[in-house]
């Protein structure tokens, strides 16, 4: 029962997609729409093809494109977590430290990574520096907010029922501290990892020098090649789906979805 | 005791501008003393001094603000609208429902800023396109949200209601919106932050335009002009608080808070 | 034998607020016997729960002293054990985890400590369920590995706090019996607070009824029933009647306090 349920939702879920997807693919074939600006469906995924193949033996220009912002979302993610974090527990345990940094963030963390971009180009050049730093910052600020929150949410009772068996500070801070944060921290990584890819995608389109899938995007749009510009889209989508799912999906269901501390689907 | 609410109020502001103050004041001294190059960075006088140059003086800064202002308004109202009405009607059918959750939410995860060039290619370079890829960055979002937000009402209440003898536009109106208030507020608030993005993005992306406070910081790079780019920064970031903290705050106060509705979808408490 | 293991000499405790003073326990001079169960009862906000705070090490005493084995108590440590109303279990470590906790913590090897948690989650009836996270688990199997968990580092007194408040009438029932027999085992000192006169006569040695805001020590009443004790004794009934009088006229000295 359980197995027929599921699969009849996905059923369900591709119809609308595969709907749109052939009506489109006729539409664009019969020139009822212009196929300059909406090239069929399969001249897409074509072009995408091509794009895939050209350039190998040694390297695949798509693979290429791909490859360049993954690495970016990579360092980006590695450096605004673990800073993040970091600060975050700064922040819980000193309060001057709290006082000073909080109006700071919360003026800039709002800001969209795309008004930062073009006075960050004017010290870090364009290119790979920029957008990672960029990407840093947008992954830093959502694991900065969800770690104080987290650390702050904790129940009172589990900080008592620790003390009265005799564990140091320290130990508080590690043992208990720390896996009840958790919960809220994964999810600021989580809302960090959006926010990262959205910026850095975002940002090459005017901060990338030749590779990346934002600067396939820009460029293919510079030279009206629609079919590209949706093929990237179509990448960018399949690209996140992959990444969501390896990495906090799976860091989440390993931890918190085992504690029986997270709901199973959020807003 | 209104004496010591004003203090205490005082008290807080002082706090929220203080980390400021100090970094000013030590950002100024560095540039006066050159121990950094104020090509790269200008210093806060100079900052200052733009920005009652464009703000009192040519009033450009107004200029600027107001196209990006009405833009966000005009982009983000469409959506909110269509957004809540589109989310309400497909979470009434629950087939509808299972069809389209999938197809939104793999549709907000598309980088606002991808729109843009499907726009430009299709809609030009000007406001249209601009207003459009706001539309699209927040339509999405609050429809996911109000969806959401339906689907986890407590099926007691509605049964109570059923009971009670509300059925349909109805029940939704009375009870299934307010129920659903605190979802639908989660997606307005992002899909506000979405729309920012969209603005600022589509503003820089789109060659026709003239004013906008995105427009503004993207045209300051031919000039190396750091000044104005913060300016308009600054700018940005006091608008989102604003109206974040002025707007939503405010209904969420009269609404979710008064009701005491605040933690609707929490983490199973530790018992 | 019933020398005093715990003793509270002219206790104050008064807490602060912006712009309040209150005093909730007033000059409480008390001894706790060794090996005894002791049940303190009361109306709400008579300051039964801060009393066992400080006990605990939760809170400091604004004057006075409470000497634990003739030492005064300054903080929280493993000396006492703590069962919570709300349980209080570390989510993210299995029902051995929990147990296994303090143990671990106090300089036990892991495999002794494991050794010993698994009697103890024997003696609170869990044999089977040490890998179980503790949001599968009910009310009642919560509560009782919270009480092998303060059991398992062999704490000189045993506090527990409305342990089976949040339960059912049928689960706290049998927790009761549980709680009961798994005392039967090891006659620590055991500091009850419960507002059930049923409970505190089936559980107690001795009762301690506090008087409502600021508490101070009303009554002290021996249960001299003999255990297993059944609800339904003549004599068991006498000493409700009894406790049950004293505790209705302090229900409505807080109720004149506080009207609804």
């Amino acid at each position: 029962m359980k197995v027929n349920e599921n699969n009849w939702q996905r059923f369900l879920a591709v119809i609308p997609i595969a709907v749109f997807l052939v009506s489109w693919e006729y539409l664009a074939k019969y020139q009822i729409i212009n196929a300059h600006l909406f090239p069929q469906p399969t001249q897409i995924i074509r072009s995408l093809a091509t794009l895939y193949s050209k350039g190998q033996p040694e390297n695949s220009e798509l693979l290429m494109h791909i490859s360049a912002t993954l690495k970016r979302l990579l360092l980006s993610f590695t450096f605004g977590v673990i800073g993040g974090i970091l600060v975050g527990c700064l922040m819980s345990i000193n309060q001057k430290f709290h006082s000073f940094l909080n109006p700071i963030i919360s003026l800039f963390m709002p800001i969209p990574g795309m008004a930062l971009a073009p006075l960050v180009i004017v010290w870090l050049g364009f290119g790979d520096p920029t957008i990672i730093f960029l990407g840093a910052i947008s992954v830093f600020f959502p694991v900065v907010f969800n770690t104080i929150a987290g650390i702050k949410s904790i129940n009172k009772q589990l900080i008592r029922a620790g003390q009265i068996m005799g564990l140091s500070q320290i130990k508080i801070a590690t043992q208990i501290y720390f896996p009840w944060a958790l919960v809220h921290i994964l999810n600021g990584v989580r809302i960090g990892l959006a926010r990262g890819w959205m910026t850095i995608v975002a940002v090459e389109f005017i901060a990338a020098s030749n590779w990346g899938i934002g600067y396939m995007i820009w460029n293919a749009a510079e030279y009206l090649r629609a079919d590209v510009v949706y093929g990237g889209i179509l990448v960018l989508i399949i690209l996140y789906f992959a990444i969501e799912r390896i990495t906090i999906r799976n860091l989440e269901n390993k931890t918190v979805v085992r504690w029986g501390l997270l709901s199973q689907k959020n807003g | 005791m209104n004496n010591n609410s004003a203090k205490a109020t005082l008290q807080s502001i002082l706090q929220t501008i203080y980390p400021f103050l100090v970094i000013g004041v030590i950002w100024e001294v560095s540039v006066q003393l050159n121990w950094m190059p104020s090509s790269n960075l200008s210093s806060p006088s100079i900052i200052l001094q733009r920005f009652i140059d464009v703000a009192f003086m040519d009033g450009i800064l107004w200029k600027h603000f107001l196209s990006s202002f009405t833009r966000l308004v005009i982009g983000f109202s469409l959506a909110s609208v269509l957004g809540l009405i589109t989310g309400a009607l497909l979470s009434m059918q629950p087939l509808l429902n299972k069809m389209f959750e999938p197809v939104i939410n793999l549709l907000v995860s598309v980088p606002t800023i991808a729109w843009v060039p499907v726009l430009l290619i299709t809609m030009g370079l000007g406001d249209k396109t601009v207003i459009t890829t706001i539309f699209l960055g927040s339509y999405f979002v609050i429809v996911y949200n109000t969806m959401r937000g339906i689907e986890i009402v407590d099926k007691n209440i509605i049964n109570a209601a059923h009971s009670m003898g509300v059925h349909g536009t109805k029940l939704f109106a009375k009870v299934l919106i307010p129920a659903s208030f605190l979802s639908i507020l989660t997606g307005l608030r992002l899909g506000l932050g979405y729309a920012w993005r969209a603005l600022v993005g589509g503003e820089m992306l789109s060659a026709m335009i003239q004013w906008g406070v995105g427009k503004m910081i993207f045209q300051a790079r031919f000039w190396n002009d750091t000044a104005t780019m913060i300016v308009g920064i600054l700018i940005i970031g006091f608008s989102v608080i604003l109206i974040d903290q002025v707007m939503i705050n405010y209904i969420e106060k009269i609404t979710v808070y008064r009701w005491g509705m605040v933690n609707q979808v929490e983490e199973s408490n530790l018992e | 034998m019933n020398k005093p293991i715990v003793e509270i000499r002219n206790l104050n405790k008064t807490f602060k607020s912006d712009n309040q003073t209150l005093l909730a326990l007033e000059d409480i001079n008390l001894s706790i016997p060794q090996g005894k169960f002791v049940v303190l009862i009361g109306p709400s906000g008579c300051g039964k729960t801060t009393l066992i705070n400080l006990i605990a090490g939760f809170e400091k005493p604004s004057s006075g002293s409470i000497l634990l084995e003739g030492k005064p108590i300054e903080k929280p440590g493993p000396d006492r054990g703590f069962v919570f109303q709300d349980y209080a279990l570390f989510p993210w470590k299995t029902v051995l985890g929990n147990v296994m906790f303090g143990l671990v913590n106090n300089g036990w090897k892991k495999e002794e400590a494991r050794e010993r948690a698994k009697e103890f989650i024997h003696m609170v009836n869990l044999t089977g369920f040490e890998q179980n996270f503790p949001h599968t688990l009910s009310g009642g199997m919560r509560q009782r590995v919270s009480i092998a968990r303060a059991l398992a580092y062999d704490p000189k007194v045993l506090l527990m706090d409305e342990p089976f408040g949040a339960l059912d009438a049928q689960t706290r029932k049998h927790m009761q019996k549980e709680l009961a027999d798994v005392w039967e085992k090891t006659h620590k000192t055991v500091v009850f607070i419960t507002h059930s006169v049923i409970e505190a006569v089936y559980l107690a040695d001795i009762i301690v009824v506090m008087t409502a805001r600021p508490g101070k020590v009303k009554a002290i009443i021996d249960v001299d029933v003999p255990r297993p004790r059944k609800y339904t004794e003549e004599h068991y009934l006498e000493i409700r009647e009894q406790v049950l009088s004293h505790l209705d006229a302090e229900i409505e000295k807080e109720q004149m306090q506080h009207p609804i």
